[in-house]
This record gives C-alpha cells, structure tokens and sequence, in this order.
C-alpha cells in the first residue's frame, strides 16, 4: 500500500467464505465416515458368514425379549412361556446342563432366573417376567438335539404364571425394537472381534463351539456374563 | 548545594555552545535541560550524503565502551559489507550506487517500539524514556531478542562461558551526564546530528525541500516499524545502501499482541467451559448407568 | 499379571526408608544392548552438557548471530512440547468427556506429558546463555509481563504442577499411602481444567513467539495464525505420539498390560486415528484458507513453495487421509504408518519456522546445522527421559490395574 493507488484489501473475502462454506460441507460426509467402520468391512463379514443375520434368528413377533437375551411368549391364561434367545445359544456354544429353580417358586423380572452349565463354568440368566414357575423343560437335554444346535423352534425353558403379565410385556422388547436392539448387539460383537471373522473359524470352516471362547479361551464366562447383564 | 543542577548544567551548556561552532541546530542539539529532564525520545539523524567513510565513529564507540579499537587506518575493512559484531557496535559500510561511493553506518535503531523490548521475559531490554534502548545483566540469555528485532541488531557472546548480549546503547550514561553519544561527537563530517527526535525530523524534511532534489524523498526511521531513534536521509534509494524497505510501518510488538491479550480470554473462558461440559456428560453417564441397571 | 504396588501400608520412616532402597534396585537385565547404548549415549551427553557450561554455547553449538536459536529450542522444545501435547487431549476425552474407553492409557500418557515438560525445560536451560538467571522470570521485580516467552516459561512451570498432581494418585498408591490417594484422587479434575487451558496457551504461545519473526520466516509459514496453527497441530502430534508411543510400550511392558487392557487396545487405536483425522482434516483445510487470504498462491512455484507443499500435502494431507481409512478399515498397520508421517510432519513444520525458513534467503554454506554435540545432547536427554518412565513403569501403578483398595474417583 503505498498511499498512492488503490488496492484492495478484502480481494480475497469472498474465496475464502467459499471455502469456508465447502469445507463445512465437506465435513459433514468426512465426519460421518470416519465414524463408522466402512462398508466393505461389513461387507466382508458378510462374504465369509453369509448373512451374518442368519446367525441369530431375527426376532419373532410373537416373543418379548429381555435385554440379557431371555425372552417371552405369552400362551394363554396369563401363563408365558420362557426361554433364550439364538445369540445367547451361539454365545455360550455347548451347554452341558441348566439349573432350574423349583417348580412352584417365584422368579422376578430382571433377577436371576436360572443358571448355565458349561464346562467348568455356571452363567446365570436373568427372569424376563415376575411370577410362579409352574413348569420347567427336563427333556432338553434327555433328546439328542440338546439346547445347543436347536434352529427349528425356539425351545422353552420355563413355564411362568404371570400376575402382572402387560406390566412386564412393557419392560421388554418386541418387534421393531427388539430388531434394532439386536443389531445393536451384533454390532457390539463385530467390534469385540475387530472385523475379524477369521478368528471364529479355527479349523478351516466349521464354527468354533460357542463365539464366547474364540473371543477368549480363559474368560468367556466374563464375555456372556456382559451380555447377559449378570453383573 | 551552591549551584542547583539545572543552572549547573545551564551553564554547561551555554559554555559548550559559545566554544563550539556551528549552525542554531548544534546549539538546540545541546540545550543540556531537555535532554536532562528527558521528556522525549532523543536521537540521531544520520545524513549518508555527508559520510566519507572515515570511520571515525567506530573508533570512538571502541575507546567509550572498552572494545577493541578498530583500525581505521586500514581501508580494507569497508570492502564488505560488515554487520555489527559483539565487539562493534557500529559499523559503516560501502555501497557502491549509481551516485557513486554511498557510506552508511550500521547501529542499533532504537526503535519507538522496540521488539527486542516487548520480547525480553526479564525487561532486561528496556526503553529508556529519553529513548535509549538499554541492555541490563539480569538477562537470561535466551536471545529471543535477537529473534524479534527487525534490523538483527542485538550480538551475543557465544564463545563467552558468561555471555552478555552487545549493542548500541545510545551512550546513555553519557547522556545522563549531559554529553553526547561518542560516535556523533567523534563525526568529522558533521554526518551524525544528536537531539530531540522530533527535531531531527524537522530538521531533516528541511534538508529535503531545501536542497531539491539532493535527497530521496523519505526519512528512513520515521515511520518504519513505528518509528526509530536513529533518522537516515540519503541521495538514492535505501535498497541500494543495505536499508530493508519492506518491514512495514507496524510496531513489533503489535504483532504479539494479539496472542497476548487473547490469554486473560482463554483462561476465563476454558475452565468454564469445560466444568460444563464435565457436568453435562456426568450427568448423562449417571442417567445412562441408573436406567441400564435395573431392568 | 504383578502387583506393583506397596501391599503393606508404610508407617513410618523406617519402613520407608525399607520400601525405597527395594524400590531402587533395578529390576530386570542391566546389560541389555538398549541399557548399554543409551547409558554410553546419556554419559556424552552429561560431559559435553559441562563442557557447555564451562566453555560457553559456541563451544558446543552452531548457533549464530544469524541463527540464534537451533535444534535445542526448535526440536526439543517446539517439538517436543507439540507431542506432549495427547496428556491434554486425552484427559479432556477422558475427565471432561467421561470416555472410559481411553482409561487404561491415561496415566501413561500423562507421565509422559509431565516428564517431557520437565526435560525440555533442562533443554531450555541448556540452551539460556546466562542460565544462572533462570529464576528472574518467576521471581523478583523485573518481570516483562509483554513477552510471549513469559507466559510460556510461567505456563511451563504451572502445568508441570498440574501434570504432577494428574499422575500423583499413581505415586501415592505406589507408597500404599491411601489417605494421600484419596486426597489427590479429588484434586484431579481441577488440575486437568487448569492443564487444558495451559496447554491451549502454552501450545499456540510457541507459534506466537515467531509473531515478531516478520520478514525473516518465509512467507509461506508466515501468518498471525500461527497461534491457532500450533494449537491445532499439538492435538494430532499428541495424539500421534500416544499411538506410536502406545505401541512401543504395549510390546516392552505386554505382562503389566491387563488382558481386558490388550484387547481394548485396538478400540482405542481406532478412536485415535479418528481423533487425528478430524484434527488433521482441519488443519489442512486452515492452511489453505492462510494461503488464499495471504496472496501467497504465487509463491507455491518456487523451491520453498514445493518444500511448503512436501510439510503439507505430504505430510498433512496423507497421513489425513490415512488415519481416515485406517479407522474405518480397522488397519492398525495403517493407523500406525499414519502416526509416524504425522510425526514426521511435525517434526519438519517445527523445523521449518525455527530454522529452515528462518531467513530462507541466506545462502546454504551459512547456514545453521546443528552439530554432533548438539546431536548427542539432544539423544542424552531423550534417552534419560525414557529410562526415568521405564523407572516408574516397573514400579507404580501406570499400565494395569491399580490396587484394589484406590477407588478411582473419576467425576
């Protein structure tokens, strides 16, 4: 500037509130995407378990479920039927036995309702309704199909008369929620895994009894204990 | 006390300007009082087209502050172009212009608004109200000086195991006792004029519209990063005689002054908001971790 | 997994006394090859550090009246305080933010943070020609309250204080003194406010000490944003130094690391490298905007424009872009080769304004380049903060869980 002749101090103004403006608008699909894993690693999940929905049977419509992956069919006569759900199946793998608490005792939603045997290790599972056992499931593990590898339908494990049944229903899942609450936790899972599928198929393509003990051989009770909200 | 200090230098300097000649400027120059009371900055107008190049300067800078005497019998030191050192305050140095021959002495500039000052963490750099950049011994060393001075000015003692750091200091103990800065008593060629800085300027627009067409049209130091103490008038362009013409006419220090003010901000403002936010996440965990709970 | 801490409370001098002659022993191989490199390397350092201040700076230095501040001040410190800087960004993510999952690197990072600041505070007074002044700042009644470097050094000294009281609930478990743990356990959260604010400061302070540099720093690194650039560069050069460093430590000091810790670890990678990217995405985007609002387009052409553009598309834009995929694809091999060009990135941004496009017109024979005794100092210091952290990592609670009896009040 030499006091002379004119120049233009702001020239650059209007670029600069271009960019600024473009790089705002930038942002937001930058932000977005580095937020979430890319779609190729989902897609990838895919390719090597195809439909990785399939692993865990999509919720019914019919059943209610507890966020600790027990769940609940109404039958009739306020008496529900009780039993848990395929990712707790897949989580846990093979279950040598379940402890059931008494016919004729009382469970409450959100408490302990019975207990996992498998191996060395005993997993609780919690109650998805209040009331009174009125039966429990003994041929579960008399049959050769067992609880564990079951795809057809969805075995019970308690019967449960439920005094304050439409109380209860409101405190579970169902239908579109209970789809949301399920991908939520599917994605919970691929993160534990890291995206990586590999680890869950040991010797060449067959699935390694139960997610819980390839994510961790030693702790897995630790794992399914998260899931299952058993603090 | 007999005589008070004022009458005493008075007298001074009434005696001073009776034995010397010289125009009604010198005698102005040397009006002992306003330079004693110090209420503005004094400076030096130095008037390239009147430098022979004797280097009479540096050899009077040496003996006042005890530094080696330069030799200025020897000619060959003025066919490069020197920058001040730590044993030279001030330099002059040849340029060789389409006028011919130009000599320019090299000093500290003084500035209105030093940079070395607004950088020194210790005020070990300070600007004297008479206008004197002064160096003290509580300096630290750290050379951001050195960093912050647009004409890279300020020297220091690397080989020295207690390094001081050098430059020009407008003789001001001389100027407390009345006199004036050696290389400017020393000018044989009336180059260098000492007095109040805004003298100096009068003095030197007078030289420019008096003998037209003499001298570039600009006093170097008048407006340059905010003003210096030290004025130059010369016959061709300042570029030509090792003058930077590109610093611009903003203080050095204003350029940090914008961080600085922005600190009391920050610290207000951080810590306030970063309790909320603290309070805001706590509350929604302790919301989250009640209704996750029980179920 | 050991327990590192003192499982008997200690009551009393002479217990204490007990407890630290242990403590002092070194623990594990003393002649390892690292042992023997850094101690040869540390014991230089030590020698030529006396021979400076016996001798003088240019004895030891290539500093000149032309360069006066070198690799002491451009590296150690500059650099060295940007990469300090994940203790503030990562106790704001985990004490303002409340994200646990960055729990388990916290107290490494902030004993980082804290022996780096007081090792390039050694490199300062290394670096004060008249050091024996070195306490004029902080006390007495010339204090020159106008200059940047003030605030810094005062700053410096502040969050040292604040970094200390961050990582003091880790010394008083490691003493079993579980009244002091508690009591320090309460002090946290302030001292974390007090160190994020600092540290903005202190961290745009070391750009705006070139504020008055005008004409000497090559236009093209030239701006009154260099506060902000600084500020915003210290958040990815921290973040990057956790990872690279968190990688290091992660493989020397795997059997203090918790098992839950481990696998956590790859999570955190993850949400690190987003961290970078973002901060990168806008830094790069700031420069560009400086460039356009600078006129400086016209200088991208010319040997400082192409350097210029190699620090900031090579070494901005990359390892952006970089730390993008790498979180969305999970890489760690990504994530990592990202943290060190990062790194490197900074290393030379830092370089650039002190030194390499310091009066980039002088000519390359006059030029400072630091000499080997610089080098060596440089190393020694370096070197004696990582055994001074391997020292505390054998001994107190920082990797693993801490004892059971400290609750960890996080608020």
């Amino acid at each position: 500037m030499d006091g002379f002749t004119y120049s233009d101090i702001f020239a650059t103004k209007g670029v600069e509130y271009l960019l600024v403006i473009s790089v705002l608008l930038l942002f937001i699909p930058f932000w977005r995407m580095v937020s979430r894993p890319a779609k190729a690693m989902y897609e990838a999940a895919e390719s090597v378990v195809p439909a990785l929905s399939e692993w865990f049977q999509l919720p019914e419509e019919k059943l209610y479920y507890h966020q600790g992956h027990s769940w609940a069919m109404p039958e009739n006569d306020n008496v529900v039927k009780v039993g848990m759900d395929d990712f707790a199946r897949k989580l846990v793998g093979k279950i040598d036995g379940i402890t059931f608490p008494q016919v004729g005792s009382r469970v409450a939603q959100g408490e302990k309702g019975w207990t996992l045997l498998a191996g060395a290790k005993s997993i609780d599972m919690l109650s998805p309704v209040d009331g009174e056992i009125v039966a429990i499931n003994d041929s579960l593990f008399s049959s050769p199909t067992g609880g564990g590898q079951d795809r057809e339908g969805q075995p019970w494990l308690l019967k449960v008369r439920t005094p304050k049944l439409s109380a209860n229903l409101k405190n579970l899942l169902s239908g579109g929620l209970a789809r949301k609450w399920m991908e939520g936790v599917r994605e919970s899972l691929l993160v534990r895994m890291n995206y990586n599928l590999g680890a869950l198929y040991q010797d060449g393509g067959v699935l390694v009894d139960g997610i819980a003990k390839s994510l961790d051989q030693e702790h897995w009770d630790e794992i399914v204990k998260e899931y299952f909200l058993i603090s | 006390m007999g005589i008070d200090r004022r009458t005493f230098l008075k007298g001074l300097g009434a005696g001073m300007a009776v034995t010397l000649p010289g125009s009604s400027l010198l005698a102005r120059n040397l009006e002992a009082e306003d330079i004693a009371a110090r209420k503005e900055f004094s400076g030096v107008l130095v008037d390239t087209t009147r430098c022979v190049g004797c280097r009479s300067c540096e050899m009077a800078c040496a003996e006042a502050h005890g530094m080696p005497i330069p030799d200025i019998g020897d000619t060959s030191a003025l066919d490069t172009v020197r920058p001040t050192s730590v044993t030279q305050w001030t330099v002059v140095n040849r340029y060789k212009t389409d006028k011919g021959d130009v000599f320019a002495k090299k000093q500290c500039m003084h500035c209105n608004q030093p940079g070395c000052v607004a950088a020194c963490l210790v005020k070990a750099m300070a600007k004297q109200p008479d206008g004197a950049v002064t160096w003290d011994t509580n300096c630290m060393g750290c050379r951001y000086c050195m960093i912050s001075c647009p004409f890279d000015i300020p020297k220091f003692e690397y080989d020295s195991a207690f390094p001081k750091i050098q430059k020009c200091s407008l003789c001001w103990e001389r100027l407390q006792k009345g006199q004036k800065p050696a290389c400017v008593e020393a000018c044989p060629a009336e180059a260098l004029t000492f007095g109040k800085r805004r003298d100096l300027i009068e003095e030197a627009n007078r030289r420019i519209y008096g003998e037209a067409g003499k001298y570039v049209s600009h006093i170097y130091g008048e407006r340059e990063v905010g003003g210096t103490g030290y004025l130059y008038l010369a016959a061709v362009p300042f570029e030509q005689i090792g003058f930077r013409t590109d610093l611009g006419t903003t203080a050095y220090p204003e350029y940090s002054k914008g961080f600085l003010y922005s600190v009391p901000i920050v610290l207000l403002l951080w810590p306030a908001f970063l309790i909320g936010i603290n309070t805001i996440t706590k509350r929604k965990n302790e919301l989250q971790s009640r209704e996750g709970g029980k179920r | 997994m050991n327990t590192l801490t003192a499982t008997e409370e200690i009551k009393g001098l002479k217990d204490f006394v007990t407890f630290l002659s242990r403590e002092l022993k070194p623990k594990g191989k003393l002649l390892t090859p690292f042992n023997v490199i850094s101690a040869s390397l540390i014991l230089l350092g030590a020698i030529l550090v006396l021979y400076r201040l016996v001798k003088g700076m240019g004895a030891v230095t290539n500093l000149s009246q032309e360069f006066p501040w070198g690799i002491w001040i451009g590296f150690d410190v500059m650099v060295g305080v940007a990469f300090a800087g994940g203790a503030y960004v990562l106790t704001f993510v985990v004490y303002i933010l409340h994200s646990d999952k960055y729990h388990s690197l916290i107290r490494a990072t902030v004993l980082n943070g804290l022996l780096a600041y007081v090792f390039y505070a050694g490199a300062i007074f290394l670096d004060l020609g008249r050091w024996w002044n070195i306490t004029n700042p902080l006390w007495g009644n010339k204090f020159g309250a106008n200059s940047v470097l003030f605030l810094i050094s005062w700053h410096f000294l502040l969050y040292m204080i604040a970094e200390f009281v961050e990582f003091s609930p880790a010394i008083a478990e490691w003493l079993g003194m579980r009244k002091l743990r508690k009591f320090l356990g309460s002090l946290t959260l302030g001292a974390v406010v007090v160190g994020i604010a600092l540290s903005t400061l202190h961290q745009a302070g070391l750009g705006a000490l070139f504020m008055m540099a005008k004409g000497k720093v090559h236009p093209l690194w030239y701006t009154e944003f260099i506060p902000v650039l600084f500020f915003v560069s210290s958040i990815f050069a921290g973040l990057s130094m956790v990872i690279f460093e968190g990688t290091i430590s992660h493989r020397v000091f795997s059997d203090k690391i918790s098992h839950e810790e481990h696998a956590a670890y790859d999570e955190m990678l993850v949400g690190l490298s987003q961290g970078c990217a973002v901060a990168m995405f806008v830094y790069f985007f700031a420069q560009l905007l400086i460039l356009i609002h600078g006129w400086h387009w016209a200088l991208l052409n010319t040997a400082m424009g192409w350097w210029y553009l190699v620090e900031n598309v090579g070494l901005v834009a990359i390892p952006c872009l970089l730390f993008f995929q790498g979180a969305r694809y999970r890489n760690l091999l990504v994530i990592r080769t990202a943290a060190i060009l990062a790194m490197i990135g900074i290393i030379i941004n830092r370089l650039n304004i002190s030194i390499i496009a310091f009066k980039w017109w002088i000519p390359f024979s006059e030029r400072y380049f630091p000499s080997w005794m610089e080098i060596v100092i440089t190393l020694a210091i370096i070197l004696t903060e990582v055994w001074v952290f391997r020292w505390v990592v054998n001994r107190m609670p920082v990797f693993g869980k801490p004892p059971a009896w400290a609750e960890e009040t996080h608020s």
